[in-house]
């Protein structure tokens, strides 16, 4: 990823939607198969990190994982 | 890739502490509910006249703030950085993208606190003002953010 797309991502990313969009995007209706989904992964996450302290080490794990990923995809400066 | 050698318990438990009246926001407020969404930073809102309580706790962690306690009064923000980045809302209110007025009294009050060790507890706001703290922002993650916080809540109800 270069320099330039990473920040033509962010900028779509960290954009900040209007109230209509934010309306119009929560207004969307919410599958029953998005609703089970969600269910199921919750299930899963606090069935095998039932702790929040468990919970909060997953998440440096997992950013660390992302990072080890796509740190390696970026372009030296 | 390992995490760095931050010790997260300790931490919270020197933000718990510190007697600063600290929310847990952001998406790490999503994970502790049990939302296993991706995230880099620590959120937290913090009661106006805790600055220095909450910056005392941080420092022997290594965490530097941006701003003098006086500025980030001023700007109603600042973050405490070093290989953390641990960003802080410091407004009494702020609005939420439709002009909803979101109070720290009124969220720390009705907040829940999770026990993290003995002794260590953190607080987060209850699910509905978790939502609302979303909607200040209002970036696409926040609004992905609220779709997965209303279906735990829903859940929750069931």
């Amino acid at each position: 990823m270069t320099s330039d797309l990473r920040e033509r991502i962010n900028a779509l990313t960290e954009r900040h939607l209007s109230a209509d969009e934010v309306r119009r995007a929560l207004h969307d209706p919410v599958s029953a198969a998005e609703r089970e989904a969600v269910a199921a992964l919750v299930r899963w996450f606090t069935a095998r990190y039932p702790t929040p302290l468990e919970r909060l080490a997953y998440a440096r794990r997992a950013y660390s994982r992302w990072q080890g990923v796509h740190a390696s995809r970026v372009e030296p400066h | 890739m390992e995490p760095s050698a931050f010790d997260e318990l300790a931490f919270f438990q020197a933000v718990a502490e510190s007697g600063a009246r600290a929310l847990l926001i952001g998406r790490r407020a999503l994970v502790l509910l049990g939302l296993p969404v991706l995230t880099a930073d620590y959120d937290f809102w913090l009661a106006i006249d805790d600055i220095g309580a909450f910056n005392a706790a941080c420092a022997p962690f290594g965490l530097s703030p941006t701003r003098t306690p006086d500025a980030a009064r001023q700007s109603g923000r600042y973050a405490l950085e070093n290989d953390e980045h641990v960003d802080v809302l410091v407004a009494g209110s702020v609005p939420t993208v439709d002009g909803t007025r979101v109070d720290f009294e009124v969220l720390w009050d009705r907040k829940t606190s999770l026990d993290l060790g003995p002794g260590v507890r953190v607080h987060v706001p209850a699910i509905r003002d978790l939502i609302l703290t979303k909607q200040v922002a209002s970036r696409p993650k926040d609004v992905e953010d609220i779709r997965l916080l209303r279906l735990l809540l829903d859940e929750g109800e069931r």
